[in-house]
């Protein structure tokens, strides 16, 4: 009985204090920094000092398992309030009902106009409504070493058929080789740079045309026949091929400016980059998107709102994007950046005109975050040829 | 204050302890309340969501479908690559660890110099947490930039560098000679206090009797550290079997389905795709493979160490 009575004067006393912190609102936002020189404590104290009653616990989760921690927290019911989020998990999101619909607020926000034009066009959920506000911006381009391709008597390549020959060229296996290619988690835009360039498409039929299979082989055999990438690319994540260009063992790889200020530190002048080149009719880019959304299970929604158009802002959105290496999305930002050298700012800038996002369906998040690493590392292994690796890819669109 | 009330209260517990039948029971009960609550309970709860067809991001397309995920289960090609995986998985990584953990706790059990430090030293690999290890171990295979290549290279063992994790064929040895070294130390420490219980009058009756050193082995040694290596390895066995964090970061279960074991498949599809249904369906199979196993290495083992 005395227990009893002590367990209810203790959970009195928990509710009470619970209750007054709740006077000032809590909002709980989830990131992800790569960059150990991580800016956010900063951003919050300048946030907390301009909104006295709002407090912000922000959480850096490691990317590996950002997405499967934010599906289980919000169907646990444990979610944040507001994170950061990309575009692939926007038609999951908004079929879980997890997502508020931000469009007003954007409407009547100060910082609306300072936003770089048809972003918020490009972030619109697949309903039609505005869930996300651009946070950051970058696209994959391809890095080369200035150094190397000289050496061999080579231009940056601007096709496909230009880069297999740089690649057999620049290629002196064991010791190096032409590409260094992503074949484990994430390097699906890669990929994308070379099949879905040349008609592949993720809907139904997309992977299966005549058209797509062959741009397939012609990735695969890079691996295989040409022998222009290293063994070691089926489990090769983004610190591999990073590590494999800073040292010498790849001449070109692709990725986007985040990695710019890292090769540069190791490599100088020698690394420079040019759009991803053209295969067959066409050229694609993955256009990588990072935005902020606030979930519909928040009880401090509005806080939520104050906090994420906050980072969306002027000089606090280059202070967040000086901690991910990425670009900007305000014009005010934009008009005197200084974060990047300048040829990685402007192969960027060239290639946004060909630069797309994937479409946004179910099956599409399910394509990024598993299928295309299993069935990519089977058909470079040879365990399945290229068409067949396409025919799997294909059954994810069987709708 | 607790003080002055214990007299009555031990007096009356006493009376109750007194009639041993409760005794074991009492003493039980916190043990089994807490198991049925963050063991049991979920268990079946994940039995119940294995019936279903449960895709965590479309809750309201839930349905029962009895026993359908467990009939998709067994025509799933993956399945049978993982369950040879997890065979492969345990029956190497297991005796490995048993017996390198053996010869360095014979080691350590002799007489020389700085031989706390020795032992101390030892458990380093077990005291660190896996993720590290797996990191750490994915930089030594790497093929481009690692350090076990340059050696084999430079020692003229192998011509070019071996892409350890990215062979489908190597990846899976690859990761069980990273978790024998991780895990051996446990083994080498309790095989080592086993030794220690080992009365040394029975080598000297051995020895005056003139058995070798071999014989002394396998008729002292081994029957007085059987008891150690019978609970050990089935720790072990039941831990290897359900670790899947050293792999899941060495290869995410790549390249292709190579190094998919049972656990990380379920854990793939479940936490990954988000389709518990058939996620769970994979651990409930699972779990009923290896309870079965445990129970047959615990009918059969314990039985040959009483003996």
């Amino acid at each position: 009985m005395k227990f009893l009575r002590t367990l209810a004067l203790g959970a009195a006393l928990a509710a009470s204090a619970a209750f007054g912190q709740a006077k000032a609102e809590t909002v709980r936002f989830w990131y992800h920094f790569d960059n150990p020189a991580n800016p956010m404590s900063d951003l919050v104290k300048k946030f907390e000092a301009a909104n006295p009653g709002i407090k912000v616990e922000a959480e850096n989760v490691p990317w590996n398992s950002y997405y499967d921690n934010l599906y289980t927290a919000l169907v646990g019911g444990n979610a944040p309030d507001a994170a950061m989020v990309k575009l692939f998990a926007q038609p999951r999101l908004a079929e879980m009902g997890a997502l508020e619909p931000i469009g007003k607020q954007i409407d009547s926000w100060k910082g609306k106009a300072d936003l770089l034009d048809n972003l918020l066009e490009l972030n619109k959920g697949p309903d039609g409504k505005q869930y996300y506000l651009p946070i950051q911006y970058v696209v994959l381009y391809l890095y080369y070493r200035t150094d190397l391709l000289q050496a061999a008597g080579l231009q940056p390549p601007k096709t496909c058929e230009e880069f297999r020959n740089a690649a057999i060229k620049l290629t002196n296996a064991p010791q190096t080789y032409g590409f260094g290619l992503r074949g484990g988690k994430g390097g699906w835009d890669q990929w994308g740079v070379f099949v879905l360039s040349q008609g592949a498409e993720l809907k139904q039929g997309g992977l299966t045309k005549p058209e797509a299979i062959a741009a397939n082989q012609w990735m695969i055999d890079l691996f295989q026949k040409d022998k222009v990438i290293p063994p070691s690319a089926p489990n090769d994540g983004f610190q591999e091929i990073v590590a494999a260009f800073k040292s010498g063992k790849t001449a070109m790889t692709i990725h986007h400016i985040g990695s710019s200020k890292d090769l540069v530190a190791a490599l100088g002048d020698k690394v420079s980059a040019v759009p991803v080149p053209k295969c067959g009719n066409g050229q694609w880019t993955s256009y990588g998107d990072e935005s902020l959304a606030i979930f519909s299970s928040s009880s401090v929604k509005e806080a939520a709102w104050k906090w994420i158009s906050f980072l969306a802002e002027g000089q606090n959105n280059v202070a967040f994007n000086s901690a991910t290496g990425q670009l900007t999305v305000t014009k005010s930002g934009s008009a005197d950046w200084k974060l990047h050298e300048r040829r990685f700012v402007e192969a960027t800038v060239q290639s946004l005109p060909f630069a797309r996002v994937l479409p946004q369906t179910s099956a599409v998040s399910e394509f990024v975050n598993t299928a295309w690493q299993t069935n990519m590392q089977q058909a470079l292994t040879g365990q399945i040829t290229p068409k067949k690796m396409m025919e799997q890819l294909q059954t994810l669109f069987a709708e | 204050m607790s003080l002055s009330i214990s007299s009555p209260v031990q007096r009356r517990a006493t009376s109750i302890w007194r009639s041993e039948r409760l005794l074991p029971y009492l003493l039980l009960t916190p043990a089994v309340v807490v198991t049925v609550v963050i063991v049991f309970m979920p268990m079946l709860q994940a039995v119940y969501t294995s019936f279903y067809d449960l895709i965590l991001f479309r809750p309201s397309a839930s349905r029962f479908v009895g026993f359908g995920n467990y009939v998709k289960l067994f025509n799933d090609p993956v399945f049978w690559t993982a369950l040879w995986n997890t065979i492969i998985w345990i029956g190497l990584t297991v005796p490995l660890q048993m017996g390198l953990g053996l010869v360095a706790a014979l080691f350590l059990n002799r007489e020389f110099p700085w031989r706390g430090l020795a032992r101390a030293l030892i458990i380093i690999p077990w005291a660190l947490p896996s993720v590290v290890i797996a990191l750490m171990w994915r930089w030594i295979y790497d093929p481009n930039t690692g350090v076990l290549n340059d050696i084999l290279i430079y020692l003229s063992i192998v011509q070019s560098a071996v892409p350890w994790l990215a062979d489908p064929n190597v990846a899976i040895y690859a990761i069980i000679a990273t978790l024998t070294w991780q895990g051996f130390p446990f083994f080498a420490v309790m095989i080592l206090a086993g030794l220690q219980g080992i009365p040394r009058s029975q080598y000297e009756a051995a020895s005056i009797d003139g058995a070798s050193t071999w014989r002394q082995f396998v008729h002292i040694t081994l029957p007085g550290i059987a008891p150690v290596l019978a609970t050990a390895g089935l720790l072990r066995v039941i831990w290897v079997a359900n670790s899947m964090d050293v792999i899941f970061v060495m290869t995410g279960g790549g390249p292709g389905y190579a190094t998919h074991t049972l656990p990380l498949y379920a854990f793939v599809k479940a936490r990954q795709n988000l389709d518990f249904g058939y996620g769970t369906s994979i651990a409930v199979t699972f779990t009923i493979f290896l309870g079965a196993f445990v129970a047959l290495y615990i009918a059969r083992t314990m039985r040959e160490v009483e003996r």
